[in-house]
């Protein structure tokens, strides 16, 4: 597995550490087919046609886990992706019921996303000495309160052409067509990070800052980039959120942010920045999906799914420890 | 090399994962599985058996093996999780659909969002339950996945907190909402003595049944002279939160010294309320809808007690209501057109006939009944 003709993308220079990563990449897989298993099992409606029928709203919100798995890697974090979904999928929704075209709206829901991405870009390379958590928190508060707003009093906003937007609910067979864009999206993102110099880059700057601005990295270019992508990808789970809900409230998206970071760090992507990748995060995202979509048809109590989602979350940053530490011990 | 490794692992995963899908319904369905194992053997057994009933397994559609209630699975999906009145609606619906012998599926979102409720009813689907009962958190965003329901054969119907009439066949609402608006703006106009200020305490923002009921309280007093002297400064949102609900009251009582009633129609921000007022001996006076269990020990006529009098129907009499209309809509006796009716033989004003509210069909369990100190003990004891 040595080979790479000195072209080693992983993040640590360590053998020890690519030997974890591959054996956590190699557990998630062997985790998803036993959760697919498990879920044939457990109820006899886990079929692909129920399982893609259901999963509209959560492959909406895997779009932003790509941008999350970046923005993880500089080390930086944003939490305000939530309410960039919220304020999306609002302006979308009301932008199309103000006359404009399907078209355009969609347009204006991509551009929200993004334009709150870059303003988070903005503060957070602007003013450097503020944890980007706070800076996000605060655009979080501001971006809500805009789409609270914007919602007026009824708190609830009804898309009035359903037509338009049928656009994005086509399926090829039972699967939608928010599954396929995922894939390529995967693809992309993940050929970005691992294989290009823009991702080791950002695997530099994650690692130090310091040192990478000192190697000459463009460091806040490269953070300002990033914290546009998650907000435009933000818009784009709003766009789909909008396709599956015919309207947006103000609580649409909420809690979306914990959600995605929570994919990120199940799949190996630590949260101090400089290491995992997309590979894994994009496999326990299913895999957290499945497990959802699963349980769910057996009824179980909904608040007991996220306790179960909360313990495998720690399990599955504890046991890469774990192992490194009973490796030194055998040594 | 690695990373085709891995890709290669992964592309095989997700074919797994894919033909495991497809494996078709044949798959052995171990004893294990919930209800709906249950659901899928009586389309097969039920069929010879149930030759004696062949005008109703007409009226029944699709999937539905027959229309004897004893094979049905009837879903209902509450606001939240916690909710002592969204348990009492359960616990009604349950006792009556338990009576006829269907199966009975009670979901709560995992928050008091429509996008949870989304994600609830998409799995009901998936298991393809006979009827959904909801109590909406959104009248809009529910649209699209109900009609998918609807499409999937499944009847829906809603309960207590209403959506869009075009994707649903009945509402069981409590109360209509002008009688609900007039009594609390006649207890408003009662408490302030005719003038003087009061507040709104209400769910969330969007909250369906507290917004129309808030909308017709403003309508009755813009339309009549006689409420012209009495003056809505806020309506505060306290999401239904204990926390939140007391942080909104404790405003309202700084931001309006003059304040003389605070109107509360939802049951956590009354309650929330009543402590505040009590606990601070507050001159301001309480009123809206309660549960008389949690809202007791605040009832009374003197100064030590900040809630004279409170309205409520009996939250288990609307799970019934919709336990009724659940078979009801099942079998056919219903479609959900005005006009329908059908019987409900626990409760007294059975039996019930779907009618217009202009926007749309329901079914009106009856007036609010109120509560005060001459009744509450009572009440206390029941729900």
């Amino acid at each position: 597995m040595a080979g790479k003709s000195g072209r080693t993308i992983s993040a640590t220079p360590k053998g020890g550490m690519k030997e974890k990563i591959l054996s956590l990449e190699g557990a998630l897989i062997i985790a998803f087919i036993a959760i697919n298993i498990l879920g044939r099992v457990l109820s006899p409606n886990y079929n692909l046609t129920n399982v893609m029928r259901e999963s509209p709203r959560y492959l909406a919100e895997i779009f932003m886990l790509f941008g999350m798995g970046f923005i993880l890697v500089l080390g930086d974090i944003d939490i305000s992706v939530g309410a960039i979904v919220c304020l999306s999928a609002t302006m979308g929704c009301l932008s199309s019921n103000a006359g404009l075209p399907m078209g355009l709206a969609i347009l204006v829901t991509l551009l929200t996303g993004l334009c709150c991405g870059m303003i988070n870009g903005f503060i957070a390379t602007r003013f450097t000495e503020l944890p980007t958590m706070i800076v996000t928190l605060g655009t979080q508060i501001i971006f809500r309160g805009i789409a609270e707003v914007s919602l007026g009093s009824g708190g609830s906003a009804s898309l009035k052409d359903y037509e338009g937007i049928g656009i994005l609910r086509v399926k090829l067979g039972p699967i939608p067509l928010a599954f396929f864009l995922i894939i390529i999206c995967a693809v992309v993102f993940i050929i970005l990070l691992s294989r290009t110099t823009f991702g080791r880059r950002l695997y530099a700057i994650g690692s130090s800052k310091t040192a990478a601005k000192y190697a000459g990295v463009e460091v806040e270019k490269l953070r300002f980039i990033c914290f546009s992508l998650i907000g435009f990808l933000a818009g784009v789970c709003g766009l789909f959120i909008l396709a599956s809900t015919y309207g947006a409230n103000t609580t649409t998206g909420q809690g979306f942010e914990m959600e995605v970071i929570a994919m990120c760090v199940f799949g190996g992507i630590a949260t101090t920045g400089g290491k995992g990748n997309l590979v894994g995060a994009f496999i326990s995202a299913l895999i957290i999906v499945c497990l959802r979509i699963a349980l769910g048809q057996i009824n179980m109590n909904t608040q007991l799914i996220l306790v179960i989602i909360g313990i495998m979350l720690i399990v599955s940053v504890l046991v890469p420890s774990f192992r490194q530490k009973y490796l030194a011990l055998k040594k | 090399m690695k990373k085709k490794v891995i890709s290669v692992l992964l592309c095989a995963a997700m074919a797994t994962g894919i033909l495991a899908g497809c494996a078709g319904t044949t798959a052995p369905a171990p004893e294990a599985a919930a209800p709906a194992a249950e659901e899928a053997a009586p389309a097969e057994e039920a069929a010879p058996a149930e030759e004696a009933a062949p005008a109703e397994e007409a009226a029944a559609e699709e999937a539905a093996p027959a229309s004897d209630a004893a094979a049905g699975t009837f879903a209902i999906v509450t606001k939240s999780a916690g909710n002592p009145f969204m348990d009492r609606l359960a616990s009604g619906f349950s006792e009556v659909i338990e009576a006829a012998g269907g199966t009975v599926v009670r979901q709560d979102p995992e928050s008091a969002t429509a996008d949870a409720q989304i994600t609830v009813i998409q799995s009901l689907i998936s298991q393809g339950v006979n009827t959904i009962a909801i109590s909406a958190n959104d009248a809009n965003a529910l649209i699209s996945v109900c009609n998918e329901a609807r499409d999937a054969g499944i009847k829906v119907l809603t309960l207590d907190s209403d959506v869009d009439p075009s994707a649903r066949a009945v509402f069981c609402n409590q109360a209509g909402v002008e009688a609900v608006g007039q009594q609390l703006i006649d207890a408003v106009y009662d408490l302030t003595g005719g003038e003087g200020q009061y507040a709104i305490l209400s769910a969330t923002s969007q909250a369906t049944n507290q917004n129309a009921w808030i909308d017709a309280m403003k309508a009755i007093q813009e339309g009549d002279e006689k409420y012209s002297k009495i003056e809505l400064v806020e309506v505060a949102y306290g999401d239904d939160e204990p926390q939140k609900s007391t942080d909104q009251t404790q405003a309202l009582l700084q931001n309006y010294p003059d304040l003389k009633v605070i109107c509360a129609p939802t049951t956590v921000g009354i309650a929330a309320a009543a402590k505040v007022l009590q606990d601070q001996k507050s001159s301001v006076k309480l009123t809206g809808l309660g549960l008389p269990s949690e809202m007791a020990e605040y009832i009374g006529d003197d100064d030590a007690h900040s809630c004279p009098y409170m309205f409520l129907w009996n939250p288990i009499d609307l799970g019934r209501l919709a336990g009724y209309a659940s078979l009801a809509l099942y079998d056919g006796t219903i479609t959900g057109a005005v006009g329908d009716t059908f019987e409900a033989p626990t409760l007294e004003a059975s039996p019930y006939t779907i009618v217009d509210n202009g926007a749309g069909t329901e079914i009106i369990l009856g007036p609010p009944f109120k509560f005060d100190s001459s009744n509450i003990d009572e009440w206390k004891v029941v729900y």
